[in-house]
């Protein structure tokens, strides 16, 4: 076994905070960029870490920050630009190299083998040298690991039965026994409770006093303020600004967060903003879901799109899942046309006229290998039958050829298969499935996540159409100028909690960004109950 | 002290073992004595082997359901050796039942580590293609007893130790110096806890940087080169080997090694807890024939309820499943 040892790596010891650009930074990213298929992940982006600082990196969901992450860590690898270790120019062609050059990194959910005991999770992945275990050796080196961390951990206990956040202790001791430069931190703290978090922080200054290079990426700009000594934001993939955390205010972190201007993007007449809003349709009071969400309260009206915006982990899907009954609410009332229902299975959700378009087309949207035909009318079935139960294959292929063109749909006929369409026209093949159900609630989960320009556009018109015929929508978009350019009013949300709803000319950008990582909004007594319980 | 898990699953077994005994002391008059020991302890080592290999696949999160043709085909092979050259030094047969079997492994390692093909249906299929290779191979031959080397012929009678009528067959030894030398890679090797790991978590294995596909190769050749060890000891207990011989061994490997407490989705188990499993087995299908006479389909029945209910324990009430 190669020998762990607790003792702070050379070049330990820089005062936390002091001055570190004065020396060569351990790691340094310069012109880096990356493409996915449409999508510029990353465009130039340049970024200098230092030994002994706490660097966060901080921007909207899209930024490109976890692109930025996998390439650190050699999961993904940059079209152009380079990473230098300590000078060295490096190519990380796999995890493995990322790790040998000092590179490690901590997610929100740690990778630990659950059989295996908190020592060997520790030790396991560098038993290259020796050929035998020393249990009792390893476990006290465990022992001491830990306790140098300030963590209180049963080092023979399986990993099984562990919390998050010790599983993250225990993937934290792993790194510093590997002796890490450069520790990523990628939103650690998103399912921790309040206690846990302060332990985390504790950790995190202790390794930055250490030497280490810590990268902390959060969606929590109160935590951005209290553990960072720099901050780096990333917009639209491209690197916006790096500051000293002392220069920086709140209003200007979400500035450069946010930047854009909407109306640039979405031309939105403002003639269907002025259209009428129907009667109400359904009323939601202290709608949760245990350990979940709580506390949702809205009214959706016909002919009203209401968007729900929020950062990743703001539990915005888990309402709409529960809405529909996949994962059914656990307390709370909904009301549909003045009558109490309660929702406890998709079958009832379509009954009551309620349609969940998923965010997750390839998992629980559609079946890929199906045709669009079959997929159109796969929710209402019963309607294609014969007398004899069995499917009638020319009336289930007009209906779909009906949705094609009304949809317009880009495939040659309505029994071409789903799998070979572009994303878009996926998409598309979606909202005829639940059209068909005709609902009078309409759920969108993401409605254009990973669909092109020109798609997008058509899945905005066709909203606005729906809505215009009356249909209420419940939108829910991570795309910030998209949700406001839709929706007639906005919720939104913050790990699990309802921060408030958002209308008119109050719907701004940094409004919305301001609320979804909570720097405004009321403080609630019982803030951390929602995110306790992972 | 908090006890491991598969202590504890072992204390059980050596309980039940126990239980099993004093029930069938009730049943059968002179259950209880030498002759029970040397005959069962002798079975048991044939299947107690054969489980230990199967453990280093199980625990990887694989099966490998071949391994009854794997002994079938050796034990053939070997004794048609043996039959045609009496002259053959015993290490060069045992080498040579070893070797084949690793060999025939090593098919079903390549085929499921690097073609991505599940263990599931690449051991069922060789199952099926190891056993036709072999009935196309042996002509629907016999090896016949009389033809083998005398040295083989006396081989499980030859005792090691003695203590009275008590005696320490020298097929029990091999599979004790087996058992030992597995236990201990498996706890100490860095390449035993990398097999556990792989099965604990085959995603966090893969970014931890283990080779896991070379990994789960060698748990196959292993499993294979022990099946083919027991096609040697199959040959030289019973002597008589047709083409039908370890048939039906792969249901009482898995049998064993589910009994004995290792996760049939890996990542947990020991080399005693098999052998515990292979001892509960064999002793309740050899008392079982004593006392009732039961037929061979009913003794199917049986490993078929022994897995069953021990699969049913462990996720019903250890809540041992797949996902933590």
């Amino acid at each position: 076994m190669s020998s762990p040892s607790a003792d702070p790596p050379p070049g330990a010891g820089a005062a936390p905070g002091a001055a570190p650009a004065r020396a060569a930074p351990v790691l340094e990213v310069t012109g880096v960029s990356k493409r996915f298929d449409m999508t510029q992940a990353l465009d130039d982006v340049s970024l200098s870490l230092h030994a002994g600082e706490v660097h966060a990196l901080v921007g909207e969901n899209g930024a490109g920050k976890s692109t930025l992450i996998k390439i650190l860590t050699g999961v993904e690898q940059s079209d152009e630009g380079e990473v230098r270790v300590e000078g060295r120019t490096v190519h990380l062609a796999n995890a493995q190299e990322a790790q040998a050059c000092g590179v490690a990194a901590i997610y929100q959910e740690p990778l630990v083998f659950p059989d295996l005991d908190v020592a060997e999770n520790i030790f396991i992945t560098h038993r290259d040298q020796a050929l035998l275990v020393n249990w009792p050796r390893m476990y006290a080196k465990a022992e001491d690991l830990l306790a140098s961390l300030g963590v209180r951990l049963d080092v023979r206990a399986p990993a099984r039965g562990l919390t998050l956040a010790s599983q993250q202790a225990v993937e934290i001791a792993k790194a510093i026994s590997l002796e890490v430069k450069v520790l990523i931190m990628d939103e650690p703290t998103a399912s921790l409770s309040d206690h846990e978090v302060r332990q985390l922080f504790r950790v995190a200054r202790q390794l930055r006093d250490r030497g280490v290079a810590v990268l902390f990426i959060t969606h929590r700009l109160e935590e951005v303020f209290e553990i960072a000594d720099r901050i780096t934001v990333l917009r639209d993939g491209e690197h916006i600004s790096t500051r000293p955390a002392g220069e920086v205010t709140r209003d200007l972190l979400i500035r450069d967060m946010v930047g854009r201007e909407v109306d640039q993007f979405y031309g939105i007449g403002g003639d269907w903003r002025s259209r009428t809003i129907g009667r109400q349709v359904c009323r939601v009071r202290g709608l949760g879901r245990e350990g979940v969400f709580s506390g949702i309260d809205f009214d959706l009206h016909e002919g009203e799109v209401l968007g729900f915006a929020g950062l990743v982990g703001s539990r915005r899907t888990d309402v709409a899942l529960a809405l529909f009954g996949i994962q059914p609410a656990d307390r709370g009332t909904v009301e549909i046309d003045g009558r109490t229902v309660r929702i406890t299975s998709p079958r009832a959700a379509q009954q009551l006229g309620v349609a969940y378009m998923t965010e997750d087309r390839r998992k629980l949207g559609l079946a890929m290998p199906l045709s669009i035909a079959a997929n159109v009318t796969l929710p209402v079935l019963r309607r294609y039958l014969s007398r004899l139960g069995l499917v009638q294959r020319s009336r289930e292929e007009a209906a779909a050829e009906g949705f094609r063109e009304r949809l317009r749909i880009k495939a040659p006929s309505a029994l071409h298969v789903v799998g070979k369409l572009s994303g878009g026209n996926q998409q598309k093949v979606m909202f005829g499935k639940w059209l068909n159900t005709r609902p009078r609630i309409f759920l969108l989960d993401e409605p254009t996540r990973g669909i092109d320009v020109g798609a997008k556009a058509e899945v905005h018109a066709m909203v606005r159409e729906l809505a215009e015929e009356g249909m209420a929508i419940l939108c829910i978009s991570s795309d910030l100028p998209e949700v406001l350019a839709m929706s007639d009013r906005i919720l939104v949300m913050r790990e699990g909690r309802q921060m408030g709803i958002l209308g008119g000319s109050e719907a701004t950008q940094e409004a919305v960004m301001s609320l979804a990582t909570g720097e405004a909004g009321e403080e609630d007594p019982d803030a951390g109950a929602g995110r306790a319980a992972s | 002290m908090r006890l491991r898990a598969e202590t504890r699953r072992e204390g059980v077994l050596l309980l039940l073992i126990v239980l099993v005994l004093f029930g069938f002391s009730l049943v059968i008059e002179n259950y209880l004595g030498a002759r029970l020991f040397n005959r069962v302890s002798a079975s048991v080592a044939i299947l107690a082997i054969l489980a230990i290999g199967q453990t280093l696949v199980v625990l990887t999160r694989n099966i490998d359901l071949s391994v009854g043709s794997i002994v079938g085909f050796t034990a053939y092979f070997v004794g048609q050796q043996l039959s045609l050259d009496n002259d053959i030094h015993p290490l060069v047969a045992v080498l040579m039942a070893v070797g084949l079997g690793a060999a025939l492994g090593a098919c079903n390692g390549v085929l499921v580590a690097w073609c991505r093909v599940p263990a599931i249906i690449v051991t069922l299929g060789t199952l099926a293609l190891y056993r036709t290779i072999l009935v196309e191979y042996s002509d629907a031959q016999t090896i016949l007893t009389v033809n083998l080397p005398q040295w083989l012929i006396d081989l499980p009678r030859l005792n090691v130790v003695s203590y009275e009528r008590l005696h320490l067959r020298a097929v029990v030894a091999v599979m004790l110096a087996v058992a030992v030398l597995f236990q201990l890679l498996l706890r100490y090797s860095s390449f035993g806890r990398r097999l556990y790991a792989i099965g604990s978590s085959p995603e966090a294995a893969h970014s931890a940087g283990f080779p896991t596909r070379r990994l789960v190769f060698a748990a196959f050749v292993l499993c294979g080169a022990l099946a083919g060890l027991t096609g040697f000891l199959f040959l030289a207990r019973f002597g008589n080997i047709t083409v039908v011989a370890g048939l039906g061994l792969e249901l009482k490997s898995v049998a064993a090694v589910v009994v004995g407490g290792i996760n049939i989705f890996g990542g947990s188990g020991s080399v005693l807890g098999a052998v515990l499993g292979a001892s509960l087995i064999d002793l309740l299908e050899n008392s079982l024939i004593r006392s009732l006479q039961v037929s061979e389909f009913l003794r199917d029945a049986l490993l078929g309820i022994l897995i069953l209910a021990a699969v049913a324990i462990d996720s019903v009430f250890m809540k041992r499943r797949r996902d933590p």
